[in-house]
């Protein structure tokens, strides 16, 4: 009797719970697309707030609430940043941050009257709102599996992790003014998006399931845009929409797909799904090889490989792993669902070219043929190599069935890499408690330590002087 | 009524007052033939001690210890209350230590200059006719209870052990109060340093070692807490190490001048205030939980009282949107003014630091739901009306400073 009572009670608990966690998210990720720092670092709590909320009602909190903790990390980063705002004064006689963070600066100090001493504090404050970015993006060690899982709110579980990349988009898109203006800040943060970018392309070609493949494509899409930003490709109004037409398109697909595989059915849709996918997906790459593997019109070719193969794996992606659903039903019933699907698709399919053309508009160029050459990586993934197999007649291709090895391989190297990070964190973390364990028993709590410990000091005081 | 007495800072510590003694009523008064008169008595006895934090620049070296002898007596009274005696014993040590070899360097400098008169001492050394070893050695000395009542770290135990060991109604006045005694001393022992260039550099120089060891050492020891009190008393000890840096910033200068003309006092008050609040929250703390955990009783009964104790506790660690902020902020600005880089980084790793911990205590006391009944036992009534006095009284000093430094800006 007590738990039927009990029922609706727990009910009308979880609710507030669920919408006030739905409340702050919204709310803070359009406090991210507010310029200043202080708004991102409110958004960014109010994001961590969301997920501590929607945790602690669940009923296995005590897994969930520890897990998704991190979040106050980056919020933590942004109040720093925030506070450097704050506190700092404009640099005098500097043209921007950029002149403060240039590498040649900090080998070769310019004349004292030209040397800021607030130029490190200038360095932490873009690498504060770097960290956090790149953390919400899952390109940082520690937050690197949490797309693999799905979010603390049933509903929309899945979908929650996915948006994460994006809001690490965010604040590095509407923050770029104080970390992108620094040379050596950006060589990091592009150093760090190309090795998140390559790690989750090979996450989502080891993961069978669609929606966990999605999740890792926004993670990748997320990346790659904010290396737009970073090598400074494009301008910051393009990269967002190259971003939205690609992570955008993914977050879509996998909404569709939560609802009852909305992107998959009939061969029409699917075909459509697959075209957009990579649409957006080669719209987002080819500025980004142009800018990266052809600047200064020549060949960087290590650059061109290592950008070119995620995307190559990417495209191939967005093109195999979108087929059809198979349908059980006898007769098939319209679904209002498959226009709104089909809406996004076209949606997704015509916003990268868009953004490309206003690229163009606003100055963006090539070299010939860096500009062909640039287009072939997305373009190869259409080329399937000929298979021997006969499949029997009406058997549907399944992504689970080819390619186990590579699939191996590619989960291997993800392995590899993210327990060669944690095992790094983990010893990083030991040494710090090694190091502050004097600081823990430095006062044991004995009242003659106390008087020992202020001699000790006073005769320390006498000494000091003599030592001059 | 002296000019420090004026509001905010003097309503603030009245309401400090106020707040302790709320709490103080939550607890019986024991059976005897002053039970009925212990209110009154109570009130007698912290009323100093407000005084302290009302207008600490009224508080003199020897006001000061006679304000360090009453903490130390109202810890002992009760021979009964085994951790308050031994937090009276821990302070009469170092106290009654750091008060003597700063008497020692009193007297030091009086053999160096020949003369017992402050504004007469440094004019005489500036001749240079004294070994530097001998007034430089007396003039460190002199600061030493300066620095130990302040509570930065290496001496940042004292603030700590009270706050565990004493009750939640006499903690935090005793720390606010000794703590702005240790401003004062320093303010004192600066104040005649004007002119007297190499006892200025030497001064500066120390105290930025000082504040940084402070920061850095209080920053880092916080984090290594166990215990909730003494969490509320790593964050007290960071207040002390802010004062330090804004001593060494300008050792001539009274700290937090954006505040209004009173500003020590407003550091003084706000501290009052937000430990009162954070020491009561501790008491309602858990000693070992995790997040996870259920959350206590105040929270489950009165989520809202909670929510208040919480702001006073996000006000100690200068967590943003607080007045607490408004302090770390002023001081971070004068050091990035003054061009000192290396005690504004040890600054933000303190505030950082300060700031995480009491984030996670507040999620601490606030758990996960649960579907456990309730505890019986309310959380007394006069408890919820001191937490909810405290965050009244922090968010009209917020009210307060933000006018303040608009029509200053």
């Amino acid at each position: 009797m007590s738990s039927v009572i009990e029922a609706p009670k727990r009910r009308i608990a979880k609710l507030p719970a669920q919408a006030v966690g739905g409340a702050c998210a919204t709310v803070g990720v359009v406090l991210l697309l507010v310029p200043g720092v202080m708004w991102a670092a409110l958004g960014v709590e109010l994001l961590a707030l969301a997920f501590w909320l929607w945790a602690r009602a669940l009923p296995d909190r005590a897994e969930q609430m520890p897990r998704w903790a991190w979040l106050r990390r980056p919020a933590m980063a942004l109040w720093l940043a925030t506070a450097l705002a704050w506190v700092l004064p404009p640099p005098m006689g500097l043209q921007g941050l950029a002149t403060v963070l240039e590498l040649p600066q900090w080998v070769a100090p310019a004349s004292a009257a030209e040397r800021d001493p607030l130029a490190m504090l200038r360095a932490l404050q873009s690498l504060a709102v770097l960290w956090a970015g790149l953390e919400l993006l899952a390109a940082l060690p520690l937050s690197r599996p949490y797309p693999d899982l799905t979010g603390p709110l049933p509903a929309v579980g899945p979908w929650l992790t996915a948006m994460l990349p994006g809001t690490g988009f965010l604040v590095l898109w509407r923050q770029s003014a104080v970390w992108s203006s620094g040379p050596l800040v950006r060589e990091i943060a592009a150093a760090a998006l190309l090795l998140a970018a390559a790690l989750a392309v090979l996450r989502a070609y080891s993961r069978r399931s669609l929606t966990a493949s999605l999740r890792w494509l926004a993670v990748f899409d997320s990346a790659l845009a904010a290396m737009l930003l970073a090598v400074d490709a494009v301008p910051g109004e393009v990269a967002a929409l190259l971003w939205l037409a690609t992570a955008g398109g993914r977050l879509t697909a996998l909404a569709a797909e939560l609802r009852g595989a909305a992107a998959r059915r009939g061969p029409e849709l699917t075909f459509l799904w697959r075209l957009a996918g990579w649409s957006a997906s080669a719209s987002l790459a080819w500025p980004l090889l142009v800018a990266v593997g052809f600047s200064r019109a020549r060949l960087h070719p290590i650059e061109f490989v290592l950008l070119a193969a995620p995307i190559f794996l990417a495209a191939r992606l967005s093109l195999s792993r979108i087929v059809e659903a198979p349908e059980r039903r006898a007769l098939e019933r319209p679904d209002p669902l498959s226009a709104l699907s089909r809406a996004g698709a076209l949606g997704t399919m015509l916003l990268g070219p868009l953004a490309l053309m206003i690229a163009w508009w606003r100055g963006f160029e090539g070299s010939f043929p860096g500009v062909a050459i640039a287009l072939l990586p997305a373009a190869l993934a259409w080329w399937r190599p000929p298979r021997n197999e006969v499949r029997p007649a009406g058997s549907q291709r399944t992504p689970g069935v080819a390619g186990a090895s590579a699939r191996d391989f590619a989960l291997n190297a993800f392995r590899a890499v993210t327990a060669f990070e944690q095992r790094l964190a983990v010893a990083l973390a030991a040494l710090a408690r090694a190091l502050g364990a004097p600081a823990r028993d430095l006062h044991s709590g004995d009242a003659q330590e106390y008087l020992l410990f202020l001699v000790g000091i006073s005769v320390l005081a006498l000494l000091l002087p003599l030592l001059r | 009524m002296t000019p420090a007495l004026l509001p905010p800072s003097a309503a603030a510590a009245l309401l400090t007052l106020v707040a302790a003694m709320l709490l103080r009523a939550v607890h019986p008064a024991r059976p005897g033939v002053f039970a009925p008169l212990s209110l009154v008595v109570s009130i007698a006895a912290l009323a100093p001690l407000a005084w302290a934090v009302a207008a600490p620049l009224e508080v003199s070296p020897l006001r000061a210890v006679l304000l360090a002898a009453l903490a130390i007596a109202l810890l002992a009274r009760d021979p009964r209350e085994l951790s308050q005696t031994e937090c009276a014993l821990k302070l009469t040590w170092v106290l009654g230590a750091a008060f003597a070899l700063s008497a020692s360097g009193t007297a030091l400098l009086t053999l160096a200059a020949g003369t017992a008169v402050p504004h007469e001492q440094w004019s005489a050394l500036a001749l240079s006719l004294d070994p530097y070893a001998l007034w430089s050695a007396a003039l460190l000395m002199t600061l030493l209870a300066g620095l130990v009542l302040l509570g930065g770290a290496p001496f940042h135990f004292w603030p700590a052990d009270v706050i565990h060991g004493s009750r939640a109604w006499l903690a935090p006045l005793i720390v606010a109060s000794l703590q702005a005694s240790g401003a004062a001393w320093l303010l004192h022992s600066l104040a005649s340093l004007q002119g007297f260039a190499q006892g200025e550099k030497l001064t500066r120089g120390l105290l930025s070692l000082a504040a940084v060891v402070a920061l850095v050492g209080g920053a880092v020891t916080l984090a290594a807490q166990r215990r909730p009190e003494r969490r509320v008393g790593g964050l007290a000890s960071l207040q002390g190490a802010l004062v330090l840096v804004a001593f060494s910033v300008d050792p001539l200068r009274a700290p937090f001048a954006s505040l209004g003309p009173y500003s020590l006092a407003a550091w003084a008050a706000h501290l009052a205030l937000a430990l009162t609040g954070a020491t009561a929250l501790a008491h309602f703390l858990p000693v070992s939980s995790v997040e996870s955990d259920p959350p206590p009783a105040l929270a489950r009964r009165h989520p809202w009282s909670a929510a208040a104790a919480a702001y006073a506790l996000l006000s100690l660690a200068g967590a943003p949107g607080t007045p607490g902020a408004m302090l770390w902020l002023e001081v971070a600005r004068r050091l990035a003014a003054t061009r000192h880089p290396g005690l504004l980084a040890a600054l933000l790793l303190a505030w950082l630091v300060a700031f995480a911990v009491a984030a996670r205590e507040t999620r601490r006391l606030f758990g996960a739901p649960t579907s456990m009944p309730a505890p019986e036992a309310t959380v007394p009534r006069f408890a919820r009306i001191a937490l909810w006095a405290v965050a009244g009284g922090l968010a009209a000093l917020l009210l307060a400073w933000s006018l303040a430094e608009q029509v200053a800006g």
